[in-house]
């Protein structure tokens, strides 16, 4: 392996209501790649990608153990101490749902509403981003002309993009995916993989996919979660 | 179980709804029947602006109206700002567990009866607010009911906040957070925006709960029958007005006008529940 | 930086307005705790009188609370009664039987009742008791029957939507699961449906007796009296302990009577208080069989 390593777990145990989930987890992520996670559903795979950017945490009876570590700003950061907040923390480690969450808003508003988090508001810098962002999705095109317009009046595949270029508007080096093509046709999902496999020289890509011929497609790693643990496919 | 017993099961359900909600029409009939002498013939308005002076044949009612205005609206200044920072702690800006200690204290809160609060209100408020303001007398004036009712209105408030809040869209809160916002910014730019109709609902409901009580007022309110000129003045609401005037001869002329009393605030509830109702429809619900 | 000023005052404005709130509660509660607990105890209730000897109604107690809580006691479980049979098939017929249209003039015309301020409630039950003192016997007047009857009226909406909202509240499957078998409408109601929503009806009852319980309002026009004994008969007078405790905040002769009213308001207080515990302990039980809330997250 190359490349260098971007994100370590390290003995990670997990339990949801006393039902152990993970025990005694250790992988490394690979910076630049696209990792692929799959398995039969209902067993921890998009807990599992809760768990790289905090987000279990609003859950009540969930219980953690072990370390994360990730390489961040050229060091590697406990995304679990005290060093990175989980706003921040947010910022540099983006997700994308299975089903596009666009909020209540226009199509700029919604690219523009990370910047807002952060304060910025000089408007020419926040215009610049959103458009590398549309861009990157490749989503601009298509959007260009009504940027002012609701965002639920895209189609689902566009959502889904918007709301991939939504999370990549602060330049974040890592993009966890849960299922980013499952509530999309076969056109649609197709876009995506495409933009996925592009992405991947900006930025460490973590797919949940239970589409196996996506995985072959698209990952440079995969790994299988079954009975609590992971293993190398 | 035979056909006909279940023929006769939805005739006793159906006379049960039917009967039922013909007993708010029944209340209505029964106070218009009874008020009848004052109100028929274009009287009722002048009632509402008339004052009381039974001794010189007045039967107006507007010195109560003004009072149970001024303590109603002055309860909802107090319990708007307690209630909506209390749901915005529960929301996100307090602490998880705490926050569940608030949530079921509140809920007990429901359940303190009316009376106690006017019991305690005497004995521990007006004494307090008798030495605190001089001009306020004895201490029972529209400040003391308009306190103790905040307390009283605050839980209804706060459930019909916490039920807006919590109907905002799930996906909404769920990408704030994964965009980084943390809980302040969450509360201010997604759910706050989305929630408003549950907040106007509050509102409504508990003004309609502040209306609608009778013992706060009778007891720490004063019950003097003038149009007050300040929040330290004592004062009568629409409702305990009935109470005091009830005690008198039911055949008396003094005694029909309160039935006008009841029609007034029957008309005013109704309104409001029309509203609601209204605005339940504009999120979307049945 | 806007936002984090703006933040931060919320954040203080939110714990003020919880510290105030609970605050003022807990003072209130607590001077009450403080004036009233020693004044409790058997002669609190009992007065000089034996508690058997007043419990199998043997002696009268003059100054006990005894006749207030049996006069409370009897007008809530009669009014609840009355108001039980009522709301329950009116709630079922709301969730089962009504149409659109039904629906929305029926559920106006609950709310609008729900509504109606208590004193109001109170006014109508005496305007009734006129009407049959004038047109059928002239013995009438307000007594335990006008209050028990307006009493329920005050109730019947809480048991009619709690009714509603359990049965709606079911899952489709549930629902349709006998019906599908070859059930009519109504042996689904009351083999499957009825049995399935009794936690749900049955906090609806629960809320339905707190209401009657505290309620000073309507009693106080409907035939509740200072003085009374237990309650005799449907037709006379009989005493409450919320209007007990109004009467004596005003016509307390000495500091005893005034404590008498501190011991009554905890008892009406503590009544409450196991109200609330009831229904807690069935919604807990609700949402027991279902088994623990699913998390967001799921592999």
């Amino acid at each position: 392996m190359d490349k260098p390593v971007k994100i370590r777990v390290e003995n990670l145990t997990f339990s949801y209501h006393q039902t152990q989930i993970f025990e005694n987890i250790n992988l490394d992520f690979t910076d630049h790649a696209i990792t692929a996670i799959t398995g039969p559903s209902g067993r921890g795979k998009s807990t599992f990608l809760s768990i790289l950017n905090r987000l279990w945490e609003s859950q009540p009876f969930a219980a953690m153990q072990g370390k994360v570590w990730i390489h961040l700003d050229g060091q590697w950061v406990d995304i679990y101490g005290r060093t990175l907040s989980k706003p921040d923390l947010r910022r540099k480690v983006g997700m994308v749902f299975q089903t596009p969450n666009p909020l209540p808003m226009s199509i700029y508003k919604n690219m523009a509403f990370p910047l807002k988090l952060t304060g910025m508001t000089d408007k020419t810098l926040v215009d610049a981003k959103v458009t590398a962002a549309l861009q990157q999705a490749f989503l601009w095109d298509e959007v260009k002309d009504r940027l002012h317009d609701s965002a639920f009046g895209l189609s689902g595949g566009q959502q889904q993009r918007l709301c991939i270029a939504r999370a990549l508007v602060s330049r974040p080096e890592i993009l966890l995916l849960d299922e980013p093509t499952s509530s999309l046709d076969a056109g649609a999902a197709s876009v995506i993989e495409d933009l996925l496999t592009e992405l991947k020289k900006q930025c460490t890509l973590i797919v949940v996919s239970h589409y196996l011929d996506q995985v072959s497609r698209i990952a440079d790693n995969a790994l299988r979660l079954e009975a609590c643990g992971f293993s190398q496919v | 179980m035979t056909r006909a017993t279940q023929k006769a099961a939805r005739i006793v359900f159906f006379l049960s709804a039917a009967a039922s909600a013909m007993a708010a029409a029944l209340v209505f009939g029964f106070l218009l029947v009874f008020g009848f002498p004052l109100i028929g013939g274009g009287e009722f308005f002048s009632l509402l602006t008339r004052p009381w002076s039974p001794g010189q044949g007045l039967y107006g009612f507007l010195p109560m109206i003004t009072g149970t205005a001024a303590i109603s609206f002055l309860s909802i200044v107090f319990a708007f700002p307690l209630s909506l920072g209390t749901v915005c702690f529960m929301g996100g800006l307090g602490p998880a567990r705490i926050s569940r200690l608030v949530d079921g204290f509140v809920r007990f809160m429901t359940g303190i009866p009316t009376v106690i609060y006017g019991f305690l209100g005497i004995f521990l408020l007006v004494p307090v607010v008798r030495t605190l303001f001089t001009s306020a007398g004895s201490g029972m004036c529209i400040l003391s009911a308009s306190l103790m009712l905040s307390l009283l209105v605050s839980p209804t408030m706060i459930i019909f906040f916490k039920d807006g809040f919590d109907s905002v869209d799930f996906r909404y809160i769920q990408a704030a957070d994964a965009l980084g916002a943390d809980s302040v910014q969450r509360l201010i730019y997604v759910i706050l925006p989305e929630a408003w109709p549950g907040i106007v609902t509050g509102v409504i409901m508990g003004l309609g709960r502040a209306m609608g009580d009778t013992l706060i007022a009778l007891m720490i309110a004063g019950n003097a029958v003038h149009v007050p000129g300040s929040i330290l003045d004592s004062a009568r609401t629409l409702t305990s007005h009935i109470a005091l005037v009830s005690a008198s001869d039911y055949e008396s002329l003094a005694f029909k006008s309160i039935f006008a009393c009841g029609l007034t605030l029957y008309v005013l509830n109704a309104l409001a529940v029309i509203a609601v109702r209204r605005l339940d429809g504009k999120r979307g619900q049945a | 930086m806007n936002i984090r000023l703006l933040g931060g005052c919320l954040r203080v404005f939110s714990w003020g307005a919880v510290l105030v709130l609970t605050g003022s509660v807990l003072v209130l509660l607590g001077y009450l705790l403080i004036k009233g607990v020693p004044s409790l105890g058997r002669d609190l209730i009992f007065g000089q009188v034996d508690i058997l000897d007043a419990v199998l109604l043997r002696k009268r107690v003059f100054d006990g609370l005894f006749p207030a809580i049996a006069g409370t006691l009897s007008v809530v479980a009669l009014s609840v009664g009355l108001a039980i049979p009522v709301g329950v098939c009116a709630g079922i017929y709301m969730s089962e039987f009504a149409t659109v249209f039904q629906q929305r003039v029926f559920g106006l015309m609950f709310d609008i009742l729900a509504g109606i301020p208590s004193i109001v409630i109170g006014l109508f039950g005496f305007s009734g008791a006129i009407f049959i003192h004038r047109y059928i016997s002239n013995d009438f007047r307000p007594c335990l029957a006008v209050s028990v009857a307006a009493l329920a009226f005050l109730v019947l909406p809480y048991i009619t939507r709690t009714t509603q909202a359990a049965m709606q509240g079911l899952a489709e499957q549930t629902r349709q699961a006998a019906l599908a078998l070859g059930a009519t409408r109504v042996q689904n109601i009351f083999y499957v449906l009825l049995p399935r929503s009794v936690s749900g009806i049955l906090s609806g009852i629960i809320l339905a007796i707190g209401r009657c319980a505290e309620d000073t309002a309507v009693i106080m026009l409907t035939g509740v009296v200072a003085t009374a004994g237990i309650p005799g008969s449907l037709l006379g007078s009989y005493e409450a302990l919320p209007f007990y405790i109004y009467y004596i905040s005003s016509q307390y002769t000495d500091e005893a009577e005034l404590m008498s009213g501190y011991g009554a308001a905890i008892i009406l207080l503590g009544v409450c208080a196991v109200l609330f515990f009831l229904a807690f302990i069935i919604k807990r039980r609700l949402a027991g069989p279902a088994g623990p809330v699913t998390g967001r997250f799921h592999g």
